[in-house]
């Protein structure tokens, strides 16, 4: 076996007592410690800002200070580049690399007063005008990539995965199950071929997003940072969109997903959360957790590096520190042995504890814990408590298992639901206010019928010859009464292996699309534990 | 007239010969596309590319003479990568009274990236090409080490080529060792508006073929534009503007290319 060319940087290096400067640690129920968290309070409450900061882990790996340029180029494939048959969202991804690149390269080079201005300014004329090809980050930020050449290759790494998988997605030559086999392949080279990928584990948000410095960048540029979140909101609801469906369905979905994108998520600053892949992806989340767990971590690392960049009270040696530990945090190697859905006990109850937290929400193997829900409840801007491995319509429970992929999904107003049937997915989406995107199995896996609805709430697909069941019941049994077939003669298939079912008739997609059925018998609004867990959060002491 | 294919080649290569680095980004600055200077980066790890070029000299004293390069590149290691290239040429040519049909050299080559650019360190890499004579009244392998530093300036990048050019098959008025240094700038052209271009510039010194001649000094500018996802388009004017005691040059050379990477 050929021995993997990073294994130079194996060696581990020790680094005195690790801290990157500040007060040391001392023991929870010290005295000093006490004396300390006082003056804490006294110089928070005097606007001072706190210098103590989580110091780097004793043993690194050698490549988290490499000094090699490692450009590996992408997994051949005949699929490179599709996502350019989807012409509009290819140049919305270019235009998402200038963004990230000119906040970088202003941060840095002493101009992060400006971001709110003319940084601001800049990045959104490229937003409204994307670039034909996809830009060369490093020439954009080429102070950044100089300092933390690392981070830039962990990100540049990552994104590769999002290209390429997403060059899978919109391929018009590669089957279904052909895509499935090929994003397998995508992790698998992405994994195995640097030391630096990304953890696939769900990570605990809160304990990420609970660092000194955390939240600094949101708070002192809200814009730029609404802008961050809105690249990571598309890089997450692309997915659900381009998964199993057409080329035709693809460039018809990215008209709804384009607008809400371009109205509305690049410019939101209410968001108290970065947006999570499986909130807006949850089938591809379902499908591949490990993937959207990455893309999670990897946008978190974002975070954190923003974070740490917009705090001025920290010294240059303490960010560069820093974001050595905000790579080791979220990086693969951090978390070896350790599986989704465990919590690693530290002995004596570590203030690390909360990093090897990979618990993950009930249903959602592709989404980490967030602050102040329990992993029966999640809580959502706008829409409150509710239980993901539940519809969010009839608050019966999901599909699950090998039939994950039968769960409709409703995407409107920025966020995606799962549902359990398609009367489900049509009532909700005429519920919600503006263009929605309703995504529709039938009886094949490969075979999904992408519905439209306008501003008035018209449905329309491009699928042809779709049918529709709708023997409106208790919703205990919708996922039997509400499907959709590819066709009249699986329907009929359906209507007679379930002799309850007989007399059923077949609804055309028009008759379906006009009907409107009861208020769900099952629903059931969850109670979370608190009205709002953001509410009171402080980020920074 | 022995050995003056692959000292032309040489020649050529101090000029901005067989060699190519970096992939089909307008970013990447290889030598020949369309200056004679390279950047420290190279083509990342299992990326293949496809470098052509067209190129139209006016020789000092001699015809017009019409060039072309070809280059198959690949980045078979981490940081690493070998080139095969070869360059026929018909009409003048600086220092060669010849003006028929000459196949050329066939270049091999490896560069080699030994790091990145970080803090105040420049990227630094070192390349060499050994040309192998296949062309008329070619003698002796003739060969080429190239150390390359690149360092940003501003939202442009300095680079400077240090070539130490050996024809073992010299004549006995040729020089068998001779050497040059390229110093090329790089900067994309349109930001933040445009991403898609880039424009070159490069001064070049390199002793002169033959012995007693001095010194040949070139300038150059040029671009490199995006016109593919993986494919670039650049076109450069080089001229040689002074040399001394002799030295052959060309007092212009308008150069067109085409790289693509895969």
């Amino acid at each position: 076996m050929t021995r993997p060319f990073w294994r130079k940087w194996e060696e581990t290096r020790k680094r005195g007592n690790g801290r990157s400067g500040g007060p040391a640690e001392v023991p929870i129920s010290s005295f000093p410690h006490f004396l300390i968290s006082l003056f804490l309070v006294a110089a928070a409450a005097a606007g001072q800002p706190p210098r103590d900061l989580p110091p780097l882990p004793e043993k690194l790996p050698g490549w988290i200070r490499n000094t090699d340029r490692n450009h590996i180029f992408y997994r051949r494939g005949r699929y490179n580049f599709d996502v350019y048959n989807v012409p509009k969202l290819a140049r919305d991804l270019n235009a998402v690399a200038v963004g990230h690149a000119m906040a970088y390269e202003d941060l840095v080079t002493g101009k992060a007063g400006q971001l709110e201005t003319k940084t601001f300014g800049r990045i959104d004329r490229v937003l409204k005008n994307p670039p034909r090809f996809m830009p060369d980050e490093a020439a954009i930020s080429p102070t950044f990539g100089r300092r933390y050449g690392v981070l830039e290759q962990v990100f540049d790494w990552t994104h590769i995965l999002h290209a390429q998988t997403v060059d899978v997605l919109a391929s018009k030559q590669l089957t279904e199950p052909e895509k499935d086999r090929e994003i397998e392949r995508l992790w698998k080279f992405y994994f195995e071929s640097v030391p630096y990928a990304v953890t696939p584990l769900p990570m605990n948000m809160e304990f990420l997003d609970g660092q000194p410095y955390s939240a600094a960048f949101r708070k002192k540029h809200p814009k730029v940072n609404g802008l961050f979140w809105g690249y990571h909101w598309l890089q997450g609801a692309m997915y659900d969109m381009l998964y199993r469906a057409s080329a035709e369905d693809q460039r018809a979905a990215y008209e709804v997903i384009g607008e809400q994108y371009h109205k509305t998520e690049l410019y939101r600053t209410d968001r108290p959360f970065m947006p999570m892949f499986a909130e807006v992806s949850p089938i591809f989340a379902a499908r591949f957790p490990h993937i959207a767990n990455a893309f999670d971590n990897l946008h978190m690392l974002h975070d954190l590096v923003n974070d740490i960049l917009a705090s001025e009270w920290i010294t240059d040696k303490q960010k560069d520190d820093q974001i050595t530990r905000a790579i080791w945090l979220l990086s693969a190697a951090a978390h070896r042995g350790e599986a989704p859905g465990r919590r690693r006990q530290e002995a004596g109850g570590s203030k690390q504890e909360g990093l090897h937290d990979h618990r993950h929400f009930l249903g959602v193997p592709g989404m980490g814990m967030m602050t102040g829900m329990t992993p029966e409840l999640m809580w959502m801007p706008r829409m409150g408590w509710m239980s993901m491995a539940d519809c969010h319509h009839c608050s019966m429970p999901l599909w699950d298992g090998e039939d994950w992929w039968r769960n409709p999904t409703v995407t409107a107003g920025g966020w995606s639901m799962r549902v359990r049937c398609p009367l489900c997915a049509r009532d909700m989406s005429a519920e919600t206010k503006g263009r929605s995107l309703l995504r529709i199995p039938t009886e094949k896996p490969d075979r999904i019928v992408f519905v439209v609805s306008d501003d008035a709430g018209n449905l329309k697909t491009s699928t042809p010859g779709v049918v529709f069941l709708e023997n409106e019941g208790s919703h205990t049994g919708c996922d039997e009464w509400s499907r959709a077939f590819s066709s009249l003669a699986a329907f009929a298939a359906y209507v007679k292996a379930n002799p309850k079912l007989a007399g059923a008739k077949a609804l055309s997609f028009e008759d379906w699309a006009k009907r409107e059925g009861r208020k769900p018998d099952t629903y059931v609004k969850p109670k979370g534990p608190s009205e709002n867990p953001y509410e009171h959060r402080g980020h920074q002491r | 007239m022995k050995g003056i294919g692959v000292w032309v080649c040489a020649s050529l290569a101090v000029l901005g010969g067989a060699a190519p680095a970096g992939a089909a980004d307008h970013n990447n600055v290889d030598a020949h596309r369309p200056l004679s200077f390279d950047d420290a980066d190279s083509l990342a790890f299992r990326e293949q590319a496809f470098e052509l070029g067209l190129n139209l000299a006016w020789p000092r004293k001699r015809p017009l003479g019409l060039g072309m390069d070809f280059e198959y590149l690949y980045g078979f290691a981490m940081n690493s990568h070998a080139s095969l290239g070869f360059e026929p040429s018909t009409g003048g040519r600086a220092g060669d009274p010849d003006t028929g049909f000459d196949l050329g050299s066939v270049a091999l080559g490896l560069f080699h990236n030994f790091n990145r650019e970080h803090r105040g360190a420049p990227a630094f890499s070192v390349r060499g090409d050994a040309y192998f004579p296949t062309g008329r009244e070619a003698k002796g392998v003739a060969f080429r080490l190239r150390g390359i530093a690149s360092r940003q300036a501003g939202y442009g990048r300095l680079h400077l080529n240090v070539d130490l050019n050996g024809n073992p098959g010299a004549r006995k008025e040729e020089r068998q060792i001779h050497p040059g240094v390229v110093l090329g700038y790089s900067r994309p052209i349109g930001y933040p508006v445009h991403f898609h271009t880039t424009g070159l510039a490069e001064l070049s010194v390199r002793a002169g073929e033959d012995r007693g001649t001095g010194p040949v000094i070139g300038v150059g500018v040029g671009m490199r534009r995006q016109v593919g996802v993986r494919s670039v388009l650049d076109v450069g004017l080089q001229s040689d503007v002074a040399a001394s005691r002799g030295a052959p040059r060309d007092h212009l050379r308008l150069v067109v290319g085409y790289s693509t990477g895969f």
